[in-house]
């Protein structure tokens, strides 16, 4: 199966049993209104870690009504961040959500090496986006997480997506390496890791998917323009996981697809024990609410 | 673009390298019809001649010349350029590494002394209530300061030609914020500096600024940084060629943009494209290099 549309996620996510989505130092407007809408849509349980007076009036203040809804109390943030992730680790929570608190204070609780969430793998950011004139989901990896992987970093992130994307229904996804252009430059590291992944990959050290590389990002997502270039690939035109060179690559792409192409974006944190939203104050309300659906089909 | 172009009143000579390529024959067409070209058409002269009948095109609008390969067809188009009897080169189905060669050989081609070649893009987009002008989306990788300092000028110095006076040019970066580990980022502290001692003329420069803070005047507000750019750029400069190409592809792709593009640094005006653009983006790249020429 391959996804359409970010709606196709709330299919996937209702039929299966509801996710617990954990959120810490939840007094947070920007991400209460999305949590509770998941909440009333009936696709997640949420339990709220944080300031409980704090919560109860921002609900108050956006008519949102979270009766029935479990509430932990704790007025600390670094405090909320290491009991919701205790309650992750004691399989009371499905998903982990940042609510009012740094990125980095929460991924240092993730981090932690007594009580953090750490699976040995590399944590790596996995973006669905929906463009109207492609005719798929294209998932794009990693814009906003590591920020200048090199060949073993890229691999993990590879297999995070992979393995996302095939929770997600996916048969062998097709994964694109992104390069300025398609021939193999040795001044450009990013298309000699492309070449060397799409090896690893023909070879099975990569599995589960079908990696070609480097192609540009037309020839990715345009089977005409690949035709256009004599490009043989099987991948080419149909891409379903776009992977970045760099933090730079992937912003830009990231933000010019939400902004020029107005895309509509879900993404999650892979790579720890269960999904991780982060979302960002910018991100619209919808864009939380699929991040929400993702992380929560994401986790099964 | 069009209609400023029309309004010079003049017909450019453009010698286009490799010609036959269906999307180059139907932009040319396009811009002889419309009345500011003359074109010389390098390449296998019967090939060309096929493909104008296969698409109802009358052969006789251009000047063919007969040419068996790629370099020597790319040479021809240099010379007739350097020799004064065409004012713009533009490449056709030639690789583009071919091409820049014959462009710029030290001896026949069109280079300046010194001068940093790199390439310009100016992008209409429906979602941006402007032009935008890129760079560098095709030469240079990773550019160093010097470099970058070139392209900045060479972005302006168009943007002036669309009569935009005071080009506002966001520094292109994945955060606003300045970091040592990103060369990049310390490069436009400096260029800051000397824009603000007046190097460029009159213009409005700020980076790193990511593209929300470029180019949306909402997000400007809602992060609270204070930016002179205001979310209202005219220019952005991207540290590096892969960041700038996959921008203005997804654009083309998935924004409805329309591309022009014009490599700068050289003796007279030179249109490169890649193959894989439309009909629509080679013509108005071919408008922008009449409007430079």
């Amino acid at each position: 199966m391959v996804l359409k549309s970010l709606a196709d996620l709330k299919e996937i996510v209702a039929g299966e049993p509801k996710k617990k989505l954990i959120v810490a130092a939840a007094q947070d407007q920007h991400s209460l209104g999305a949590v509770v809408r998941a909440w009333k849509d009936n696709v997640i349980e949420p339990i709220l870690v944080g300031d409980k007076e704090q919560i109860l009036n921002i609900c108050a203040a956006n008519n949102y009504d979270i009766t029935g809804v479990r509430i932990i109390h704790e007025p600390d943030t670094d405090m909320a961040v290491e009991m919701s992730i205790k309650m992750v680790n004691s399989k009371q929570g499905d998903v982990l959500m940042k609510g009012k608190i740094g990125t980095s204070s929460l991924l240092k609780g993730v981090l932690n090496r007594e009580w953090g969430l750490r699976t040995g793998n590399l944590l790596s950011h996995f973006a669905l986006f929906e463009v109207e004139t492609y005719p798929k989901v294209i998932a794009v990896t990693d814009v906003a997480m590591n920020i200048a992987p090199n060949l073993q970093d890229k691999i993990a992130i590879i297999n995070n997506s992979v393995g996302c994307l095939i929770k997600l229904g996916y048969k062998m996804p097709k994964v694109a390496v992104l390069g300025a252009v398609e021939m193999v430059n040795e001044s450009m590291e990013a298309t000699l890791h492309a070449a060397l992944l799409s090896k690893m990959n023909q070879r099975d050290q990569i599995k589960n998917c079908l990696i070609d590389g480097p192609l540009a990002f037309d020839n990715a997502v345009s089977l005409e323009s690949a035709k256009r270039k004599g490009i043989r690939s099987e991948v080419a035109g149909d891409t379903d996981l776009l992977l970045m060179p760099d933090i730079e690559v992937g912003n830009v792409l990231y933000k010019s697809l939400v902004f020029f192409a107005r895309a509509k974006v879900a993404a999650v944190i892979l790579g720890a024990r269960v999904p991780i939203v982060l979302t960002s104050r910018s991100d619209s309300e919808q864009a939380k609410y699929d991040s929400i659906l993702l992380s929560a089909a994401a986790s099964k | 673009m069009v209609d400023m172009v029309l309004s010079q009143k003049k017909k450019y000579r453009i010698a286009v390298a490799w010609a036959q390529d269906t999307g180059t024959i139907s932009a040319i067409n396009r811009t002889v019809k419309d009345g500011f070209v003359e074109a010389i058409m390098i390449g296998q002269a019967g090939r060309i001649k096929d493909l104008c009948s296969e698409h109802g095109i009358d052969p006789c609008l251009f000047s063919l010349v007969d040419s068996e390969n790629e370099t020597d067809a790319s040479e021809r188009a240099v010379r007739l350029v350097k020799t004064g009897e065409a004012d713009i080169i533009m490449k056709g189905l030639v690789g583009t590494d071919k091409f820049l060669k014959a462009v710029m050989d030290k001896e026949y081609g069109l280079m300046l002394p010194d001068a940093v070649v790199s390439y310009v893009g100016v992008v209409e987009i429906p979602a941006y209530h402007k032009l935008l002008f890129i760079t560098d989306a095709a030469v240079i990788p990773y550019p160093d300061l010097k470099q970058k300092v070139a392209m900045a000028g060479y972005a302006i110095n168009i943007a002036r030609r669309f009569g935009i006076d005071t080009p506002k040019i966001a520094l292109i970066g994945a955060s606003e914020k300045v970091s040592s580990h990103f060369q990049y980022s310390t490069d436009y502290v400096e260029m800051k500096r000397i824009a603000e001692q007046g190097y460029f003329g009159r213009c409005i420069m700020d980076g790193p600024l990511d593209l929300f803070l470029s180019c949306d005047e909402k997000s400007v507000e809602t992060k609270g940084v204070r930016t002179p750019v205001n979310g209202d750029a005219d220019i952005l400069l991207f540290p590096s060629l892969e960041s700038c190409n996959p921008f203005y592809k997804s654009l083309m792709l998935f924004a409805e943009g329309e591309l022009g593009g014009l490599i700068m640094g050289t003796s007279k005006p030179v249109i490169l494209m890649s193959r894989s653009e439309s009909e629509k983006s080679k013509y108005y790249c071919i408008a922008l290099s009449c409007l430079m020429a």
